[in-house]
């Protein structure tokens, strides 16, 4: 067929025909390969005929009415447009990055909120204190019976005693992963998630994990045990405690950006909070992890009490150097 | 493929582009693929930790749910972060996460989408499926809670479930580009006792682009392969529509049933050739009902 015969549209379809499938063979190789592994030249040329095709794209939306021909162009550019514009980032490092500069640089720009889970937290623990000394009844009120584990007012002191200092029955990966799907791990997943909602169920599980610390607290200084349960919670319990007191952090500055998102939309602004939120969220994680070896290991070895509250508040120590040093920049 | 499952970006080139909206079902899906795959993992390492005596009865589901848990938060995050916003299960679906303001997917927001679907779904999910009668109040919570999250997507445009709010994301479906053949050019010629197709002016006044992409959708599935029945029924439409069009724009001269797909590119192509040219002059015609309709311009 000579090419007078053809209507207007299809001559247009026909002298561009070509350009079309070499962009579409680049477009794969891109998708595949990723834009980092291709050449300079097939780069370049990926970028030309993008940007020809969304000329052709405009053009034929106005002059054709060949409806294959419209979806194969708004499917190739689309698909162009993700390849040429949001391209495969590069991953090299990112942990590292995370480690030496993305997390304490969070931990230090959300100091505040991060204070504030703290509060909370130690809000509630102050709080459960006074409660048991006003009525040890309140034990019961706040402790779910499946974490006391036979622990409350009517226990003897020597059976408290022997669980602070008692061999586990269990050890090794079973107890580790006991102990990192226990309450805390659940507790901090929640307040990290359900901060989005106006901060309420973030303060509310923080503070009600501070009470049930209270309350434990309160019962073994009662008995005179104060400092052998001090031992026992410092171990795992600084990192613990504090990993859930940072998720709750997460969670909060997620629900400050919805309640108060200054100048921008609200969900302009949780999303802008989200990029610090998930880097506390995963620096809670990683404090999880290392409480649950602690628990899980290290406090059936360790059994005097000075060296579990050196282990403890020592690793505290260095999570907090971390967190102060970290990432600075050499000036 | 309705209007409003579509998404509107405006590139750099000034040419507006639309992406097709991940729908619930399809992402449910992959999600479930997802799923499948993740647990046959932990399964295999469960059993090989089962097999090496590392886990005791009383610890045993504990151990099992760690693992799950491992294989679970690493496997979303590190996929979509290879693939550029593709999990297998998306992958087999054909979708694609992709950043609200159409840039490069950064590394928090993969993280934060995948790290919120563990708060979202998989921890309350596991309290509803460890449902008991004594723990009654959490079990009904959790399950008020997964319906919740699972209706937010219900509720805005882009279905972005809440981490990918949180996230700035949004799920499409990939497009797919494929080339068809032009109809005008794949016109066969009439057989040797018919004359070509001449069509007059008046006789294309009448449709409109609806009609003509139909008629094209028509043609282009009389190119494909199909059975004796099929084939039976596609001869009775070509030869209705014939006898509508005819009917139509007043064609008088008779069409043989063999030259009735014949006929139909001929017109096909004249009436393209023509509805295209009203378009250059400023008069787009939608379809049959355009004379009816208030004038444009």
């Amino acid at each position: 067929m000579s090419d007078t015969d053809l209507i207007r549209s299809a001559r247009f379809r026909q002298e561009r025909e070509d350009d079309w499938r070499k962009l579409s063979d680049l477009v794969d190789k891109a998708e595949s390969q990723g834009l980092h592994r291709m050449s300079f030249q097939e780069a370049r040329d990926l970028a030309d005929l993008y940007r020809q095709a969304t000329t052709s794209l405009s053009i034929a939306r106005e002059i054709s009415l060949d409806r294959g021909l419209l979806e194969y162009l708004e499917a190739l550019t689309s698909r162009a447009y993700l390849s040429v514009y949001a391209p495969q980032q590069r991953l090299g490092g990112i942990i590292r990055k995370f480690l030496t500069a993305g997390g304490p640089q969070a931990m230090r720009a959300s100091w505040r909120v991060v204070a504030l889970g703290f509060l909370c937290m130690a809000a509630g623990a102050i709080a459960g204190y006074f409660f048991y000394f006003d009525n040890p009844e309140w034990f019961y009120v706040f402790m779910p019976t499946e974490l006391s584990g036979g622990r409350g007012p009517d226990a003897s002191t020597e059976y408290l005693r022997a669980q602070i200092y008692g061999e586990d029955a269990s050890t090794g990966l079973g107890a580790f992963a006991t102990y990192l799907f226990s309450h805390n791990t659940r507790i901090a997943i929640f307040v990290f998630g359900l901060g989005a909602f106006l901060c309420a169920p973030t303060i509310f599980l923080t503070f009600y994990n501070g009470l049930i610390l209270g309350v434990f607290y309160a019962l073994h200084i009662d008995r005179g045990l104060g400092w052998d349960m001090f031992g026992w919670l410092s171990i795992h319990g600084v990192t613990e405690l504090s990993a859930i007191c940072i998720a709750s952090a997460g969670g909060l500055q997620l629900g400050l950006a919805v309640l108060f998102p200054g100048q921008r939309t609200r969900r302009a602004a949780l999303r802008a909070a989200g990029h610090t939120a998930v880097k506390l969220a995963l620096i809670a994680a990683l404090m999880l992890v290392v409480a649950a070896l602690l628990e899980g290991f290290g406090r059936q070895f360790v059994q005097d009490r000075s060296t579990r509250i050196a282990i403890g508040w020592g690793i505290g120590g260095l999570w907090s150097i971390w967190f102060v040093l970290g990432g600075r920049k050499r000036s | 493929m309705s209007q409003a499952a579509l998404d509107r970006l405006l590139p750099p080139e000034g040419v507006p582009l639309y992406f097709r909206i991940g729908g619930i079902g399809v992402r449910l899906a992959a999600q479930f693929t997802d799923l499948l795959i993740t647990g046959a993992g932990a399964v295999a390492i469960f059993l090989l930790v089962l097999a090496l005596n590392l886990a005791t009865p009383t610890t045993a589901i504990a151990v099992a749910s760690m693992l799950f848990f491992f294989i679970r938060i690493p496997y979303y995050a590190a996929s979509e972060l290879l693939w550029n916003g593709q999990t297998v299960g998306k992958r087999l679906m054909k979708i694609k996460v992709v950043s609200a303001d159409g840039q490069t997917l950064t590394t928090q927001s993969l993280v934060v989408r995948n790290l919120m679907k563990e708060a979202e779904i998989f921890l309350p999910g596991t309290l509803v499926l460890t449902l008991s009668t004594e723990a009654l109040v959490p079990s009904i919570l959790s399950l008020i809670w997964v319906l919740g999250v699972l209706a937010v997507p219900l509720f805005n445009r882009r279905r972005q479930r809440l981490g990918d709010i949180i996230a700035g994301t949004y799920v499409i479906h990939l497009p797919k580009p494929f080339l068809l053949p032009d109809m005008s050019k794949t016109m066969r010629p009439p057989s040797v006792a018919q004359p070509s197709f001449q069509f007059l002016t008046h006789q294309l006044e009448h449709y409109g682009a609806f009609e003509l992409q139909t008629l094209e959708g028509v043609l282009r599935s009389s190119n494909r392969a199909k059975g004796p029945d099929a084939y039976k029924r596609h001869k009775e439409t070509l030869a209705a529509i014939v006898v509508q069009v005819r009917r139509k724009i007043d064609y008088a001269e008779p069409v043989r049933p063999e030259d009735q797909q014949a006929f139909l590119e001929a017109f096909y192509k004249a009436q393209r050739a023509f509805l295209e040219q009203r378009q250059l002059f400023g008069d787009k015609r939608q379809d049959k009902h355009h004379a009816a309709s208030p004038d444009q311009e």
